[in-house]
């Protein structure tokens, strides 16, 4: 209790918190406590304000060189049952499907193709700016580039030096799972190490791209090696200043190597999401992922310290394959009411956090207050 | 955290709500102001009464019981919720019912994921029938006898586990009840006290 008390008077204080305060963090019982605590740190930095962009997720090829014990995605080798590789084509149709309602933001993740040539994906950029020039490529994770680099004998900067000549516009986060080398080294053997993620972004940043991060919780990790990598984190952010968001992922049993496992709770969720906000004290944005912890935990969480929901993410496939009951979609209208319903304002953004569109204040009693007004009190008294 | 709970009760006006449930006053609490309180604020007053009250034991009923009188039960029959509505009817159950009550959640309608939240917000009791994992329901306890290999048996005994698990992984004990609200099992130590838990 002494010491939760000290880290408190910390956030207060703007102070950093240490790795020993993540790991109290971690242990605290009382869940809505330390949601609390970080959505004060939450509401400091953004309001109410709670973010959301209309983007779509294509999965070019689920053929992958790596044996992730997670991931129910992934095939070994072209050919196999529910193997898919997309022609060039066939991935541009998936924007051109979508001309009445247009993304800001196309998200692409893939398995690691060893036959694919480098060629294809500087294609597929390409093809994607000259259909929508606008759009925002937030394509491959480090995982991927790390892979690049090693597939076609080039370095890290020049994989990403010619992806940006291509049209990629940034990194997404995934691919960091857990860094700590005893926790990777079993759920995530042939791929890039914890190190090797880090310097993927470091480099990125250096270019002029911004990126996200992740961390993929409740599976054999321990509270530890989560404190460690958000600490990591932490520290790359202090170095370059590239990361927009951290995006804490749930991990999900269904038709992988680790299907004995039980999913993480809500309550897991929630606190991993709370810590994060405190930890992270230099990364601005804290994404509830809906398709991960499921629409309504996502809800939950935007007051427990996160501040954006992610998007419509069309066409996800990856959750939905290790188990993720969530819709394959959401509409802007579906994103706007659940967040007014958890009392915030919606804006809708494009990749970069620059606001596309502000939904302003809802209709629902709690939502109809904003924070400096819950702060006086004010509600209470129109209340009561 | 007393500090930082005590500090936002405070700041949202409820503290005294806490003075008037131990003092027994609880109907002379203005239901209108919970209403419009921070949810968060409300589901940490509520689990400090709920702890001061009826402890740590969450019961867990998975036979097909009929309603008992002064059970509140949320979400209620034919009523939809949202999962922040359901937070704050819990919690405001827990804050204006009469002292010790049960507030019961229904993850049958509501999901575990959800329940187990509410168990933070002030519920102590869970109830729903044992689904397997393709979602089918059927009443805990109907299988006996089909065969000990069954799948149906083994989807069964798995998710009366998770819902344990659940409980503990909320910090609280779970404990089994069956139809005649009689305790099957007494909860053992919580695997998450085993010194990880402050």
């Amino acid at each position: 209790m002494v010491m939760m008390d000290a880290i408190e008077a910390k956030v207060e204080q703007g102070q950093r918190l240490s790795f020993e305060d993540g790991i109290e963090l971690f242990r605290c019982r009382d869940v809505v406590a330390l949601g609390q605590l970080a959505n004060r740190v939450r509401e400091r930095r953004h309001g109410d304000k709670t973010y959301f962009n209309r983007n779509i997720r294509i999965e070019v090829t689920n053929v992958c060189t790596a044996s992730c014990l997670f991931c129910s995605f992934a095939k070994l080798e072209e050919g196999m049952p529910g193997a898919h590789t997309m022609s060039l084509d066939e991935a541009w149709k998936e924007l051109d499907d979508l001309k009445g309602d247009p993304p800001t933001e196309i998200h692409i993740v893939n398995g690691l193709h060893p036959k694919l040539p480098f060629q294809y994906y500087e294609d597929l950029l390409a093809g994607f700016k000259r259909r929508a020039p606008s759009v925002h490529l937030k394509c491959f994770t480090a995982v991927e580039i790390h892979f690049f680099a090693e597939l076609y004998s080039m370095t890290i900067r020049e994989v990403m030096t010619r992806l940006k000549a291509a049209g990629l516009d940034s990194l997404p986060g995934g691919g960091a799972e857990i860094f700590a080398p005893e926790v990777r080294s079993r759920i995530a053997r042939g791929k890039a190490t914890g190190d090797e993620w880090l310097e993927v972004h470091r480099v990125a940043h250096s270019l002029g791209l911004h990126s996200n991060a992740t961390m993929l919780y409740g599976h054999i990790e321990t509270f530890e090696h989560r404190v460690e990598h958000l600490l990591r984190l932490r520290q790359l952010q202090d170095e370059t200043g590239g990361l927009l968001a951290f995006i804490p992922l749930a991990f999900h049993p269904e038709g992988n190597g680790m299907k004995n496992l039980p999913a993480p709770t809500a309550c897991d969720s929630l606190r991993t999401v709370a810590v994060a906000r405190l930890l992270l004290d230099n990364v601005p944005h804290i994404k509830a992922y809906w398709v991960s912890m499921t629409p309504e935990v996502a809800q939950m969480a935007l007051r427990f310290g996160a501040d954006d929901i992610d998007g419509t993410v069309v066409h996800e496939t990856i959750y939905r394959s290790a188990g993720s009951r969530t819709p394959g979609a959401m509409t802007v209208n579906d994103l706007v009411r659940l967040i007014r319903e958890a009392g915030r304002t919606p804006i809708e953004r494009d990749t970069l956090y620059d606001v596309v569109k502000d939904y302003g204040s809802s209709l629902v009693p709690e939502a109809s207050f904003k924070v400096s007004e819950r702060k006086a009190d004010r509600h209470l008294r129109a209340m009561s | 955290m007393s500090i930082l709970v005590d500090r936002a009760i405070e700041n949202a006006g409820l503290d005294d709500v806490l003075v008037k449930r131990r003092e027994g006053r609880e109907r002379t609490i203005d239901v209108s102001r919970l209403r419009g309180a921070d949810l968060l604020v409300l589901g940490a007053l509520a689990d400090r009464i709920r702890a001061e009250e009826v402890g740590p034991q969450v019961r867990i009923v998975t036979a097909a019981i009929c309603s008992e009188p002064g059970v509140a039960t949320v979400p209620p029959g034919g009523v939809e919720m949202t999962g922040l509505e359901l937070l704050r009817r819990v919690a405001i159950l827990r804050l204006t019912g009469s002292r010790g009550a049960t507030v019961r959640v229904d993850f049958g309608r509501c999901g575990l994921e959800l329940a187990q939240i509410a168990l933070g917000f002030g519920a102590n009791e869970l109830m729903g029938r044992i689904v397997s994992k393709s979602g089918a329901a059927f009443a805990e306890g109907a299988l006996m006898g089909v065969g000990k290999k069954s799948r149906l048996e083994l989807a069964d005994i798995v998710k009366r586990r998770e819902i344990e698990g659940f409980v503990r992984l909320a910090g609280r004990e779970p404990v089994f009840v069956d139809e005649m609200g009689r305790s099957e099992t007494s909860a053992e130590p919580c695997a998450e006290e085993d010194g990880s838990w402050s």
